[in-house]
């Protein structure tokens, strides 16, 4: 991608994660980003485009993310791997707190309804949030530290909670990161298999 | 005796100061390695993960959870502990950490110009490449730092010191005598006030650790036992928090009263200044002296302005098809294509880009063709690096400017 392109993406990103998609005109991506109305048009056709174009980003971003945390990290068994994937699904929503705002944000889950391929991004970005946890979980059912449960299942309650945790922070309602700890020691409560480490 | 707290650039003959200087005050040296070593003791975090808390990189530390934060938190707590006793040197990036009150503090600072730093690298049998990365990243670790505990984008800015110390100029039996000739000074003398300043610091630095430990990212101020949260971010709960807050800093030892006020970050920041106008253009330096050009990208890269680096006008041209940018420094006395031939197409070609010129062989006719042509410009060299910054910030301005009436109109 150009670095025209990405500032124009950069400004959008935070407009609208910051103001809203139908409160953020054009003529202000154009403001903050430098880049005249005309070539941003012509690179994304419409604000929709930008909207999409910053979910598609977010996707490779997300997908290149998580590869490296599968290639890099080793854990011990699954369990830990649980508390490995929430301690880095943190990070990167902290990293990418924009991207990850506009992501929240109502107007995708709309977009998503009308055009299929937003529909088809956004899936993509939470099959990869979800995929990390029933990974760990089912490494931890093969290797016996985690008890049985249904793993997609699971997956999903994992994700809610610590997604939940990205929505307090970065809705601003509480210092979330204070909760870390305390997270960790519910979710290790939650799926330990206690019986079979005796 | 004044505790002595020095800081200093890669490369400096550093050791050479720091060993007879030990010798002949029997001060008891304290490296960022020591501190280091006891927060990790304090803190039960691994001590090479803590030594990263003084990289400009942060990609270790986990951003949502404060790492970092908590690292330097304990880093600090180990030296307010340490700071309670006479005759210390404090040598390295924790010597930012002292605050500013207590004014027992000799504040050296130790510099030299690249040049010679690269020399004392090479001595140490490193290539010449290991020594420019080398420097360059300390360098960018020490800006980084300064800028996160001083506030100052220049590390090495004169109001940051008592002493700033030129390793290159002088013979270091000489530096040393000049650093003792300065701790015995009146104003430098442990007075109640200073001490008490150590004592508050002390308190204030274990709360920040403690507060750390449990996930929070709040200032600490204390004096005489009473301790101010400064909350500086947006919090919706912040009864909630308060009350959690209180009710853990209460338990410190020390602490007789607590209470908790918001800061200036607690009112949502404008989302214009997130995405901040001044922010530096990138540059692109082109001149064929590689030794001036590299300084001079280096100190650049200081400032926080980025810059890429080109020996001739073939290359300067070529690299603003891949480059982009939006300020050119130029030199106007290069072989091949010159430089007011280089200034002739940038500004037929890239009417946008902004061209300083900057030459050490200008004559009045050259700067009336410079200018005629549309640069921005005219320097002559020996060039100080304060009026270039100043030259590339008023260049920055006009595109500013010129960008906003565009969109605009």
């Amino acid at each position: 991608m150009t670095r025209r392109k990405e500032s124009i993406l950069e400004a959008a990103a935070i407009l609208f994660a910051r103001k809203g998609f139908n409160e953020t005109s054009m003529s202000e991506v154009s403001k903050i980003s430098g880049v005249a109305q005309g070539t941003i048009f012509y690179h994304f056709k419409s604000k929709e485009g930008l909207l999409l174009a910053i979910l598609e980003d977010l996707k490779t971003r997300v997908l290149e993310a998580f590869e490296e945390f599968y290639r890099n990290e080793n854990f011990s068994c699954g369990l830990e791997m649980v508390e490995g994937a929430i301690a880095f699904y943190l990070d990167l929503a902290s990293r990418l707190e924009d991207r990850f705002m506009v992501l929240h944000r109502h107007i995708s889950y709309e977009l998503a309804l009308q055009n299929p391929g937003c529909r088809r991004c956004m899936e993509a970005i939470f099959d990869c949030f979800v995929d990390i946890f029933e990974q760990a979980i089912g490494q931890g059912q093969t290797d016996g530290s985690i008890v049985a449960l249904p793993p997609k299942k699971a997956a999903l309650i994992l994700h809610t909670m610590v997604d939940g945790l990205v929505r307090l922070e970065t809705y601003q309602l509480y210092e979330a990161s204070s909760l870390y700890e305390e997270l960790l020691e519910l979710c290790r409560r939650m799926l330990a298999n206690t019986v079979s480490t005796e | 005796m004044a505790v002595i707290s020095l800081f200093h650039g890669n490369f400096c003959n550093e050791e050479r100061i720091i060993e007879p200087l030990v010798a002949k005050t029997g001060y008891r040296l304290l490296t960022d390695g020591d501190l280091v070593a006891k927060a990790a003791k304090l803190s039960a975090i691994a001590p090479d993960k803590l030594a990263r808390a003084f990289s400009a990189k942060t990609s270790v530390f986990n951003r949502f959870t404060h790492e970092k934060e908590r690292a330097i938190a304990f880093i600090r707590l180990a030296l307010a502990e340490q700071l309670r006793q006479d005759r210390l040197l404090v040598k390295g990036f924790c010597a930012h950490l002292i605050p500013e009150n207590i004014s027992h503090i000799l504040k050296v600072c130790l510099i030299a110009d690249t040049k010679s730093r690269l020399e004392s690298a090479l001595e140490q049998d490193l290539s010449e490449r290991q020594a420019v990365k080398l420097i360059r990243q300390h360098d960018e670790d020490c800006t980084a730092w300064v800028k996160l505990h001083r506030g100052s984008p220049d590390p090495w800015n004169t109001a940051l010191y008592d002493i700033i110390i030129p390793a290159d100029k002088a013979e270091p039996d000489k530096i040393v005598s000049l650093i003792m000739d300065n701790i015995g000074k009146n104003v430098l003398k442990k007075t109640g006030g200073s001490e008490k300043a150590v004592e508050d610091f002390l308190l204030a630095a274990r709360v920040g650790a403690m507060l750390a430990k449990e996930g929070h990212n709040i200032d600490v101020k204390a004096e005489d036992g009473r301790v101010t949260l400064v909350i500086n971010k947006q919090v919706l709960m912040l009864n909630r928090l308060e009350a959690e807050l209180e009710a853990l800093v209460e338990k410190v030892q020390g602490v007789k009263s607590v209470r908790c006020e918001v800061g200036s970050g607690f009112h949502q920041a404008d989302i214009y200044r997130k995405y901040d106008f001044e922010t530096p253009s990138r540059i692109l330096l082109v001149d064929d002296e590689r030794e001036f050009v590299q300084t001079l990208s280096e100190r650049l890269i200081m400032r926080e302005m980025g810059s890429a680096v080109a020996y001739d006008g073939a290359s300067a041209l070529e690299m603003i098809e891949e480059h982009q940018p939006e300020v050119m420094i130029l030199d106007l006395k290069m072989p091949g294509i010159d430089g007011m031939e280089v200034l002739r197409r940038v500004k037929s070609m890239n009417p946008d880009i902004e061209v300083i010129v900057l030459t050490g062989h200008g004559s009045e006719a050259d700067r009336q063709q410079c200018m005629q042509l549309g640069a921005f410009a005219y320097l002559q060299k020996p060039v100080d690096i304060e009026k270039l910054s100043e030259t590339i910030k008023q260049a920055n301005e006009k595109i500013n400017l010129e960008r906003r009436q565009k969109s605009d109109g």
